[in-house]
């Protein structure tokens, strides 16, 4: 009975921060309304009972997204040129087809058939023999790895077009600009407490996500918000982009799954097929690989090009 | 007792909501900031009788978001400090 107390204000206010996101006259506040949306939303996919989305709308929404768009605003609005709002005529375009989109994705929604067709039974008879808990584990690692795979990779290929940014001559040198160390503060505080308290939630979201909601995804940037911490508070220095051991960090997870996925034509049906039996061992060995990339990966796109200058 | 921790979850959410209008109208930097961490904090409250009311994997959820909820804090600190080094 008291569920519509908590629906209601939910949706109206995911719905208020987005208008305040559009309708904000800075920078700064439409950032702010941004991750506000964000937030709320996560709220509204633990109403919708989807746990998992609701926890990387909560680590990425919350953590990644919002230093790299609030670091950047703060850093647009730092330069002398203001970006020039678009012309009125493109604005009132884009407003009336957004306007369209939603009239007609809540048209979908009131035709859906009740019950709504749903792979949910199959799925839950298919996993038993990969040994997983988590439903939504077993479609990414099992039933739709490939495109898991790929997506995988498109981490590697995003490191990649950011470092690419870095003029010729900081090739080399290390991503992001570079802090002075502080000593004293809150900022020095929290990331002397909270990083060894935050890697070890970061491998818990990374391990726990066979059984319960997490993954590799969350859990990797958990660990990248716990470096990100002490790198802005001058506590530790970036390795430099063409150390290897952080290319293979980097690199690590969506080699090993292409790895298992080719050892799959040898000893299993096909690619990225499991043989029986060692479908979750394997399946560890993917995760645990790729959440040190999606670590690593996040990190670099966080702290973005070199573009530190020459020590005084 | 599910219907009263789900109540006191919608009452946290309704008074964040509230602080959503500074996001809004600022009129600092620093009252937009902290009404945007104020939703994260309820946010938590909100996961945790959530969770008690019977859905415990929520947990889980809180503990992230407790523990990346002050990066937007930490992001504002990163901006200034890369401009103040000009």
């Amino acid at each position: 009975m008291t569920a519509w107390l908590l629906d209601l204000p939910l949706a109206l206010g995911l719905f208020g921060a987005g208008a305040a996101t559009l309708l904000a006259r800075s920078l700064f506040g439409a950032v702010l309304g941004f991750i506000s949306t964000g937030l709320i939303a996560a709220l509204v996919w633990v109403r919708l009972e989807a746990p998992d989305v609701a926890l990387t709308e909560a680590v990425i929404g919350a953590a990644a997204t919002s230093v790299i768009i609030l670091y950047v605003a703060s850093r647009m609005s730092a330069g002398a040129v203001a970006p020039a709002p678009p012309p009125i005529a493109q604005r009132l375009l884009a407003g009336a087809l957004s306007v369209l989109l939603a009239a007609l994705l809540a048209h979908a929604l009131q035709e859906l058939p009740d019950p709504a067709p749903s792979l949910a039974a199959p799925i839950l008879e298919t996993m038993v023999p990969t040994g997983l808990g988590n439903p939504v584990t077993a479609v990414l690692m099992a039933q739709r790895a490939l495109d898991t795979l790929l997506e995988s990779a498109v981490l590697v290929f995003a490191v990649f077009a950011i470092w690419s940014m870095a003029p010729e001559r900081r090739w080399g040198r290390a991503p992001g600009p570079a802090f002075i160390a502080e000593a004293q503060g809150p900022l020095a505080f929290l990331a002397k407490v909270l990083p060894p308290i935050g890697i070890v939630i970061g491998i818990y979201i990374a391990w726990v996500g066979a059984d319960a909601p997490g993954g590799k995804f969350q859990g990797g940037a958990v660990l990248a918000a716990m470096w990100v911490l002490p790198w802005i508070a001058g506590l530790i220095a970036p390795p430099s982009i063409s150390d290897m051991r952080l290319r293979l960090a980097i690199a690590a997870g969506p080699l090993v799954f292409l790895m298992v996925g080719l050892a799959g034509f040898a000893v299993a049906d096909g690619f990225l097929a499991y043989p029986p039996g060692f479908a979750k061992p394997l399946i560890l060995l993917i995760e645990t690989a790729m959440t040190l990339s999606v670590a690593a990966a996040l990190a670099c796109m966080i702290a973005g090009p070199p573009e530190r200058r020459a020590q005084p | 007792m599910a219907e009263l921790l789900t109540g006191a979850a919608a009452l946290i959410v309704l008074s964040a909501l509230i602080g959503l209008a500074r996001v809004l109208r600022g009129p600092t930097r620093a009252d937009r900031l902290l009404a945007a961490q104020l939703l994260s904090t309820a946010g938590i409250g909100a996961l945790l009788l959530l969770s008690a009311a019977g859905a415990p994997e929520l947990i889980d959820v809180a503990l992230v978001l407790a523990l990346v909820g002050a990066f937007a804090s930490v992001a504002f600190v990163m901006a200034s400090r890369v401009i103040d080094r000009r």
